[in-house]
């Protein structure tokens, strides 16, 4: 009983797919947007339902998954997410060709599959939960099958996800191989005793190579803006936040629960990572022309900024990580929400289509402006709280080692060449005159998904204090448990 | 009383989210809520400085709320003689600004909103007395910045072949590379002083080693200095002003830059004196290039904006150079300076408005005899200029003075020469200022500027009229304001 009270938002959210594929084999659907409508509705009230929800403090399955107040944090934040996302596809159903209720079902599965990743305590449920989710994005990104960008980008995220589940898989056995386990909990044990040596060691790289890959940091990045520009941009906006958050938790549960003892191996690791991840993303994001494109190497720069956090390996620095996701993805769905709404007019995605934005739907044009602004670190939005809390973290660490002030130095340059380029998308939105000055309709449900958005944003940015302490708690449960 | 503060700094923010709900077809209502906000506050502000103790060195009308308690961040505002002064600065400037934006016809909504939440940002960050929060306010301002100088900004097509865009993309960037620069600073203080952001309790607690001291004090200083356009830094100012609209202009020269001044002052300064002692005499070098390079810059230049923005880095070299003393004297004098030059630099840039938008020409050797037709603001204009060269009579005088005596009493060799070419530095100022008050607005009146008007009502002259009756006020009775800025300047850094 305890298992399903446990596995209940991931058996909802299993069963809410089935039934969309389901209801569309029966019945079809005339109208696909409202379906989309409906499950984020559900989605919702699941996300409420949720906050109902108690932490249990054992482990359950033998060892094998944990619903403590770290995987609940990540669940909310996924269903939320979910429900977003959910809205992003509902707008963007018109354009499919086939298979909407399809496309629904395969957001619900990921989604399935991310709630799995936040209560991972074993390399097993790691390794299933996490194919859960890759596989499913493996669909999702060449769902487009008349668009070679789709196509091409289906195909990148397949080769280079393979090759990075292949790595997990190869350091997963090394792991086992010289500990005799894939318990988080059993693991920090036996690393209590000190590291069985380079076999181990080549074992914790591989796997975090392989996570990596999942949240497009340095040495796995490489897909990142291909994939982003090619995708269906609700597949984008959701691989973007949803998909990223997850290989965070996992991130987070492997180094800060299983590999907690050898720290001082994987912080040098993180560091040197941190660092060239964030040069690499935000360098690479000033040329860009495209707005997908952007916010794929806007999403590597602040894979950097997320490890940081984690570099810093402190309480202050895993509750800054937490902090800055929880605000993260509703500030990039912001900017994703809003792209829909506006190539659905324009049908292109250069940032050049994007002139006197600010005009055509203030709505659209602020919550754009606002996102990039949040993105960059610009007070009062949550983005500023959060790179505060992270350097706040890493100059903690630089206290007694001062290479981290290296890497806060790396971070603030990060932030400079950052706000040019987000600020070149925010002076193309209120600087530059449109061509074309026909209003951009913004349809309610959107307006809702914008507004709660921008609510988040600037609600975490004023009022951060719940979700500050509510990711005190989830870390405290990881970190110092 | 405790929330007067609260209130006269929060007030324009509310003003903002009013305006923002009032319907943009309504210019007058959203146009008479700015300069009632902006009026409003500096009447406040003029209540506070009427009640404040002046017997009393410390912080006054403290009030403030827990923020973050698990980071020891409290949302905590207090004044007292340094940030009092300034304070008036931002009032009396920000009504000014808000007064003269009559000129703006296009997108007045956004363009009050940013205008406000910039006010609130400037006196945010004076009257923190959380770092957290100084920080949060100082880069609350940065951003309205950049859409007020690309929106509503001009850049005459000039040599240098730059667009607003670029201005103001070089001014922000500068900006936020200082800010974070100093943010690392404030973070390795806040740990350093027991993990609490409070001003005070930091002063108390502090405990930097004397290596330790000289590193984050560089990166305060430069950070600030940034700012505060510290030679070799200072090449986004210019630019930046000529760029941006009168109000931005005013706002940016007369406050926003006092901000890194401030910053230095405040917590650099009184926080780690072993480490002002380390950068003082490279800072008095930097500043007499200040001084110096850019008066002779301003020389050189023929669009007014440009005249006036190098004279503003010169400027500042004064106030660096006084801080740079560390003494008592100096820097008071500083502070004064930073009020007076604040007023002076608002004032002439609102002047250079006023013909500006009729002509939409800025040049000093194309335009002539303007005072013919306009002897208002040429009447301004001549009392702006004598401020500027520091005639006695104007706030700047004393300031410039009270600079001069700190710099000279520091002593050594460097300081001394400091001195000498500060001084010279004000035969520079008069030089490009005469110039280019006497091609612009005397000898003939060229017809192309037969069309132009005066200022005649009494909205239209109130801003210069105050601000000018300010500069004249402090110059005739400089203790106004000398009495508490050297009793709290003492508080500060007197002890060591």
């Amino acid at each position: 009983m305890m298992g399903f009270y446990a596995m209940q938002l991931e058996c909802l959210l299993a069963i809410l797919a089935i039934t969309t594929l389901l209801t569309d084999a029966f019945c079809p659907m005339t109208d696909k947007r409202r379906l989309g409508y409906v499950l984020a509705g559900l989605v919702t009230i699941t996300l409420v339902y949720s906050f109902g929800l108690v932490p249990i403090h054992e482990s359950l399955f033998h060892g094998l998954c944990r619903v403590d107040v770290f995987a609940l944090f990540f669940k909310r934040l996924f269903l939320a997410v979910t429900a977003l996302a959910l809205v992003a596809s509902a707008e963007f159903s018109e354009r499919l060709e086939t298979g909407v209720a399809e496309f629904y079902a395969l957001f619900l599965f990921a989604a399935t599959g991310m709630l799995l990743t936040a209560s991972a305590n074993d390399f097993v449920l790691l390794f299933v939960s996490l194919e859960l989710v890759t596989v499913t994005f493996y669909v999702l990104t060449g769902f487009l099958r008349r668009q070679a960008a789709s196509l091409e980008a289906g195909t990148k995220y397949l080769i280079i996800g393979a090759l990075a589940s292949g790595f997990t898989v190869y350091g997963i056995a090394y792991i086992f191989g010289t500990t005799g386990t894939t318990n988080f909990d059993a693991l920090a044990a036996v690393l209590k005793r000190g590291n069985p040596g380079a076999a181990f060691t080549l074992g914790m790289l591989f796997v975090l190579a392989g996570l990596a890959f999942k949240i497009s940091s340095v040495p796995a990045q490489i897909w990142t803006p291909d994939v982003y520009q090619g995708a269906p941009t609700p597949v984008t906006a959701f691989l973007a936040t949803g998909s990223k958050a997850a290989g965070m938790a996992l991130v987070m549960r492997v180094c800060l629960a299983g590999l907690l003892p050898v720290r001082e191996q994987w912080m040098t690791l993180w560091l040197v990572l941190s660092a060239v991840t964030l040069l690499y993303g935000n360098l690479c994001a000033i040329p860009q022309r495209n707005i997908k494109r952007l916010l794929g190497y806007s999403s590597i720069g602040h894979a950097g900024y997320l490890l940081m956090g984690l570099a810093a390996a402190n309480a202050l620095g895993a509750e800054a990580t937490l902090f800055y996701l929880g605000q993260y993805v509703f500030t990039n769905l912001c900017a994703f929400l809003v792209v829909i709404a506006v190539t659905h007019v324009t049908a292109n995605d250069e940032i050049s289509s994007f002139a006197g934005l600010g005009r055509r739907s203030p709505l659209l044009g602020l919550s754009l402006f606002l996102a990039m602004m949040s993105l960059a670190g610009v007070p009062p939005l949550s983005g500023f709280f959060g790179k505060f809390q992270l350097f706040a973290a890493v100059i903690e660490r630089a206290q007694t080692d001062w290479h981290y002030y290296l890497l806060a130095g790396v971070g603030a340059a990060g932030v400079v060449i950052s706000l040019y380029f987000y600020l070149n998308v925010g002076r193309v939105i209120y600087l530059q005159e449109a061509e074309e000055t026909t209003p951009i309709p913004v349809r309610p449900a959107m307006q809702w998904a914008l507004w709660s958005c921008l609510a988040a944003m600037i609600g975490l940015g004023i009022f951060s204090r719940p979700m500050v302490e509510a990711a005190q708690n989830a870390a405290r449960m990881i970190v110092w448990r | 009383m405790e929330n007067l503060l609260i209130i006269t700094v929060l007030f324009p923010l509310i003003a903002a989210a009013a305006v923002f709900l009032l319907p943009a077809g309504r210019p007058r209502w959203i146009r008479g809520l700015a300069v009632g906000a902006t009026g409003g506050s500096l009447l406040l502000t003029l209540v506070m400085f009427s009640q404040f103790d002046r017997s009393n060195a410390g912080y006054q009308f403290v009030g403030g709320f827990a923020w973050l308690p698990s980071l020891n961040i409290r949302l905590r505002f207090g004044v007292d003689g340094i940030s009092m002064t300034l304070l008036l600065l931002v009032g009396f400037v920000s009504f000014a600004g808000a007064l003269i934006s009559h000129e703006i016809h296009e997108r007045q909504k956004e363009y009050y909103i940013l205008f406000l939440a910039l006010t609130t940002g400037i006196s945010g960050t004076f009257a923190s007395m959380d770092l957290f929060f100084f920080y949060f306010f100082y880069e609350l301002a940065v951003i309205p910045m950049y859409l007020l100088i690309g929106m509503y900004g001009s850049l005459p097509p000039g040599r240098h072949g730059r667009t607003k865009e670029y201005a103001t993309m070089k001014l922000t960037l500068y900006l936020t590379a200082g800010a974070v620069l100093a943010l690392i600073g404030l973070l390795t203080m806040y740990y350093a002083g027991g993990r609490t952001f409070d001003m005070v309790e930091l002063r108390e607690n502090l405990r930097l080693a004397g290596n330790a001291q000289k590193w984050v004090f560089a990166c305060l200083l430069f950070g600030f200095g940034f700012l505060a356009s510290l030679f070799p830094f200072h090449t986004w100012s210019p630019l930046g002003y000529a760029a941006a609209p009168t109000a931005a202009s005013m706002m940016h020269a007369g406050v926003l830059k006092k901000l890194g001044a401030y910053g230095i002052l405040r917590l650099a300064l009184p926080m780690m004196p072993e480490g002002a002692r380390h950068w003082a005499d490279l800072l008095a070098t930097l500043a007499c290039f200040n001084i110096l390079y850019a008066g002779w810059a301003a020389l050189t230049q023929q669009d007014w904006k440009f005249v006036i923005g190098y004279s503003s880095v010169s400027h500042m070299g004064y106030v660096l150079l006084g801080m740079a003393t560390l003494n008592v004297i100096g820097i008071s004098g500083a502070v004064l300076l930073m009020f007076a030059h604040g007023v002076m630099a608002a004032l002439t840039f609102s002047l250079i408005g006023w013909f500006y938008h009729q002509t939409h020409n800025r040049n000093v050797t194309e335009l002539s005899g303007l005072a013919r037709k306009i002897p208002f603001i040429g009447g301004c204009m001549v009392m702006a200029a004598m401020a500027s060269s520091g005639l006695p009579g104007f706030a700047n005088f004393v300031s410039e003075i009270m600079v001069f005596l700190g710099a000279w009493q520091q002593g050594s060799t460097l300081f001394r020469v400091a001195t000498v070419c500060a001084v010279w530095g004000i035969v520079v100022t008069a030089t490009y200022l005469l110039r280019a008050v006497r091609t612009s607005f005397f000898g003939p009146l060229d017809e192309k500027w037969k069309m132009l008007t005066d200022a005649v009502t009494l909205w239209q002259r109130l801003p210069y009229a105050m601000l000018i009756a300010v500069l004249l006020a402090v110059g005739f009775h400089p203790r106004l304001l000398t009495d508490i800025i050297r009793q709290s300047v003492a508080a500060m850094w007197g002890g060591q």
